[in-house]
């Protein structure tokens, strides 16, 4: 009993001070992504909305809708277009209207 | 009671002292392994006077998880009844938001449509980072910020590449 | 003008009572007529024995030349004797007030009147006697009529096996009275109990004990000490229930009586051994009591083992009692007696009235059986209510009866100190602990007797479906009202039993017991203290205050009704409740010894080839101990010593000859000598 708590004495204190200064975690999560408009074609856009598994994104139009509520981070949108999707680090995405959840990521509409 | 007085008595009620009472409505229980690390000492939500109850009774929030599969919506709303009002219902986890599982003959698909839900956090699992934040907008504490994150990144090349 | 005239009164109200019943009961009119003078004869019983304890001992009045087995009828209204009367009368006017509906009109339930007022008339004799004959044939008439009692329905065999067994442990019992009876009367010269009791010092110490040791086992196969108590929950359930009711409200108590004439008065010890056997054997009764009751699931045999705990605390106090005088403590001795007699008072009003629920519950359902019920306060709400105060009574809780008497016997017993010896001041505690045991277990017992038949939701269509319309409730409710009298008019109870303990023992506690401002203290001043009045009207005053938040807060809030909270089960069926047995199965489990339960599981995959599940049929038996490792061994022998005999009925005529050839011939040569 006292070697152990002469040891927690020696290690200090292992608690995270979040929310009240950021912790050095954070930047290692797993993140929803962020998105470039430049590299987003509607081509790009069409084939996101179908490999996301989880049916966060969506294109309307010239618009893709992204809900970032239903997304896994699982990095497969990443993978198929690594210039149009980049990481995000948010993870402080609590809100209390789920409307503020689905961003409109604008379309490039393609030079032809 | 105007939505801003409700806020105003919510974090005054329950600002230091929230009893939480978590739900899986059908979830793959990942969502309630970070949830139950949030007991453990690295996050210690006691410290923030938050704590964990069994009984709905003594419960001011309910901590949902899980896409809300139809065989669970009865029990999922008894919870919600037992729970003395004022009550703030959370939901966690992307199956909960509405992803993942859409709506079929075996799941609602998202938990609002069978619950009134207040706080909505997003994450596959939420982290506990995330966690503590979403308990701490619920309770007004701490500030609802994705509403002004844009998610785009027009003109910054330095962000590192790849979602991971 | 003495007490014995409303003694008369009564006796004559029960005569002409049970001749009514013998006559008119077949109709409706009868029956009710027959019960009037019923309860006419408990009002004058319990005047008579109301003023009985303040007046003190009657003289001696010899019933004018009857004469019977060469002595004449002798009577005494007895300080000690009039606490009973009190009791008897109350619950012959409970039962009365509910015979009515709950007997229908028949000639057997005239046989019944008649016996129950014969019994009751009988019971009134037994503790007016003033002299040995007279108690003697009372209580041998007590014992038949309440044969004749149990026995209201002679076609069915458990009525006749239950009331087998009353009868011959009341005749074993009475054999072993006799003999103590006998040594007294011998050794002082004296027939009337007056006389014996003024001359009892002159008894050689030896010989008291022995007298003593005969009255406790003799008695006590009455009072249903023990191992003598086997009578207790055979007969019960089969007796109807104000039959139930008036054994376990009065008869048992007659044998308190006579264990408290013996001790206090007939045959005081000397020694404090007898006092220790009596203290442990009444520790052990209260145990052993509520340990079996706890394994029951008819509700009459349960309430017929809490009896026996009741009594069991009854004779542990009187023990001590005992003790403290044999060891000069005079005002403990005294305190304990009061105590006791008390407690006798207490439990006769909530047993009689638990029985008579019981009746209404049998009626309403058609089942004694706990496991068959559920829901009944909806269905029954009146009982539920009455049958709460009982159940609050006997479980001990404040601010009722039970508490306060409890309370006393307690304290008295935590005196053991006082004592000059160690070793007893110690035994004397053990039986206190004991005696906390067996109350915390009777609180677990009734809140099992009361919640699984009266709360939740009902098991059966039967309990869904009770009706209260047409069941006695002003009988019971009497009871009741009794009850919380007795408890909150609890220095008033005191003052008047100290009044009787005086003819006693001789000591008047006085302060010592209630000294003054509604308080009463343990017969010493610097031990407890404790007021029931002020305790009931506190916890009255501290249910107020929730009531009056919520009737101050309710404006501002509006408030939501939503189902209780059950774990969010879709559907909440009955089965899922607590059954009485899975509630008591803590206490079996820990008791495994006692209860030696025989267990059968059969589960189908044990035949099946193809290990195929399905219902699995759980059994389990208590072994009922006493029977099989006493009395059928006892019975056994019995058998042998008559099969030796048999060869002297032979049949042969010759033989019989010689008989009376032999016998003629000892008879001359025994008058030649």
């Amino acid at each position: 009993m006292t070697l152990w708590f002469i040891r927690g004495l020696r290690r200090g204190v292992v608690t995270t001070r979040y929310p009240a200064r950021p912790d050095a975690s954070a930047a290692s999560l797993p993140t929803p992504p962020a998105f470039r408009p430049q590299g987003l074609t509607r081509q790009i856009a069409d084939r996101l909305a179908a490999i996301c598994p989880s049916g966060a994104l969506r294109r309307d139009g010239s618009v893709l809708v992204y809900d970032v509520g239903r997304c896994t981070a699982c990095g497969r949108c990443a993978a198929q277009a690594p210039d149009a999707v980049i990481r995000s680090g948010e993870f402080e995405l609590a809100t209390t209207d789920r409307s503020a959840l689905i961003k409109n990521i604008p379309v490039r509409e393609e030079a032809r | 009671m105007t939505p801003e007085d409700l806020r105003e008595t919510i974090a005054r009620q329950f600002g230091r002292s929230l009893h939480v009472r978590t739900l899986d409505t059908g979830s793959c229980a990942v969502c309630e392994q970070e949830i139950r690390l949030l007991a453990a000492p690295h996050y210690d939500l006691n410290r923030l006077g938050f704590f964990f109850t069994p009984a709905p009774r003594h419960a001011d929030l309910l901590l949902v998880t899980g896409p809300m599969i139809r065989a669970f919506a009865v029990a999922a709303r008894k919870s919600y009844d037992a729970m003395p009002g004022p009550k703030i219902v959370v939901a966690t986890g992307a199956c909960a938001l509405g992803g993942v599982y859409p709506e079929d003959p075996f799941t609602h698909g998202a938990v609002d449509a069978v619950l009134p839900v207040d706080v909505w956090i997003p994450g596959c699992p939420p982290s506990p980072l995330a966690l503590l934040h979403g308990l701490g907008v619920a309770v007004g504490r701490l500030a609802d910020k994705v509403r002004d994150l844009p998610f785009t990144e027009a003109n910054d090349p330095e962000r590192s590449r790849g979602a991971s | 003008m003495t007490p014995l005239v409303f003694l008369y009164a009564a006796a004559a109200c029960w005569l002409a009572a049970a001749t009514a019943g013998l006559l008119t009961a077949r109709t409706a009119a009868g029956l009710r007529a027959c019960c009037a003078l019923s309860a006419a004869g408990g009002v004058a019983a319990a005047a008579g024995g109301g003023w009985a304890l303040f007046y003190g001992d009657t003289p001696v009045v010899s019933a004018g030349g009857a004469s019977v087995v060469g002595a004449t009828l002798q009577l005494q209204a007895t300080g000690l004797a009039g606490a009973f009367t009190a009791l008897l009368g109350v619950v012959a006017v409970a039962i009365a007030l509910y015979a009515p509906r709950y007997h229908s009109p028949s000639r057997g339930t005239g046989l019944y009147l008649a016996a129950y007022n014969l019994a009751l008339l009988a019971c009134l004799a037994v503790l007016a006697a003033g002299g040995m004959v007279t108690f003697l044939i009372a209580w041998e008439t007590m014992s038949l009529a309440c044969y004749l009692l149990i026995l209201r329905h002679p076609r069915e065999v458990s009525a006749a096996r239950g009331a087998f067994w009353f009868l011959v442990l009341s005749e074993a019992g009475f054999l072993l009275v006799v003999a103590a009876f006998v040594i007294l009367s011998s050794k002082t010269g004296s027939t009337t109990l007056a006389g014996i009791a003024s001359h009892a010092s002159s008894v050689p110490g030896g010989w008291r004990a022995a007298a003593y040791l005969l009255a406790l086992a003799g008695f006590g196969f009455k009072a249903g000490l023990v191992p003598l108590h086997v009578w207790l929950p055979e007969a019960h359930p089969v007796a109807p229930a104000d039959g139930s009711a008036f054994l376990s409200g009065v008869v048992v108590k007659l044998g308190v009586y006579g264990i408290a004439l013996f001790a206090f008065r007939l045959a005081p010890p000397t020694g404090s051994w007898p006092g220790l056997v009596t203290m442990f054997t009444g520790a052990v009764t209260a145990a052993i009591g509520i340990l079996y009751a706890m394994a029951e699931r008819d509700i009459k045999r349960f309430l017929a083992y809490s009896t026996i705990e009741n009594i069991g605390i009854v004779v542990t106090a009187f023990g001590a009692a005992m003790i403290f005088h044999t060891s000069g403590q005079r005002a403990l001795w005294t305190f304990l007696l009061i105590a006791g007699i008390y407690h006798v008072a207490n439990h006769g009003c909530y047993k009689t009235l638990l029985f008579l629920e019981a009746g209404v519950t049998e009626h309403a359902t058609g089942t004694r059986d706990m496991d068959r019920l559920g829901g009944l306060i909806h269905r029954l709400p009146r009982s539920a209510v009455i049958g709460f105060v009982g159940t609050l009574g006997i479980a001990a809780l404040p601010p009722l009866n039970g508490f306060v008497s409890e309370w006393l016997i307690f304290q008295g017993l935590f005196q053991g100190f006082r004592t000059g010896s160690h070793l007893t001041g110690i035994l004397i505690v053990l039986a206190a602990g004991i005696l906390g045991l067996t109350g915390g277990l009777a609180i677990y017992a009734f809140v099992r007797g009361f919640g699984i038949p009266y709360l939740g939701m009902p098991r059966t269509r039967p309990a869904a479906e009770a009706s209260e319309r047409g069941q006695p409730v002003l009988g019971p409710g009497l009871l009741a009202l009794a009850c919380v009298a007795l408890a909150v008019g609890a220095p008033v109870v005191l003052y008047a039993l100290d009044k009787a303990a005086r003819a006693v023992t001789g000591v008047t506690l006085g302060p010592l017991l209630l000294p003054g401002d509604l308080t009463v203290i343990p017969a010493h001043a610097d031990f407890s203290a404790f007021s029931p009045t002020y305790l009931a009207a506190f916890l009255v005053c501290a249910l107020a205050v929730p009531v009056l938040i919520y009737l101050a807060g309710r404006p501002r809030a509006g408030s939501v009704r939503v189902p209780v909270w059950d774990g969010g089960i879709v559907a909440f069926r009955p089965r899922m409740q607590y059954s009485a047995m899975t509630f008591s199965a803590p206490t079996r489990v820990t008791f495994d010894a006692l209860y030696r339960p025989s267990v059968s599981v059969t589960r189908p995959s044990d035949d099946d080839p193809a290990g195929r599940s399905g219902p699995v049929h759980y059994e389990a038996q208590v072994t009922p101990v006493f029977q099989r490792y006493l009395y059928r061994p006892l019975v056994r022998c019995l058998e042998w010593l008559a099969d030796l005999v048999r060869p002297i009925q032979s049949g042969d005529v010759n033989l019989y000859l010689l008989y009376v050839f032999a016998v003629i011939l000892l008879a001359y040569l025994l008058g030649a000598v």
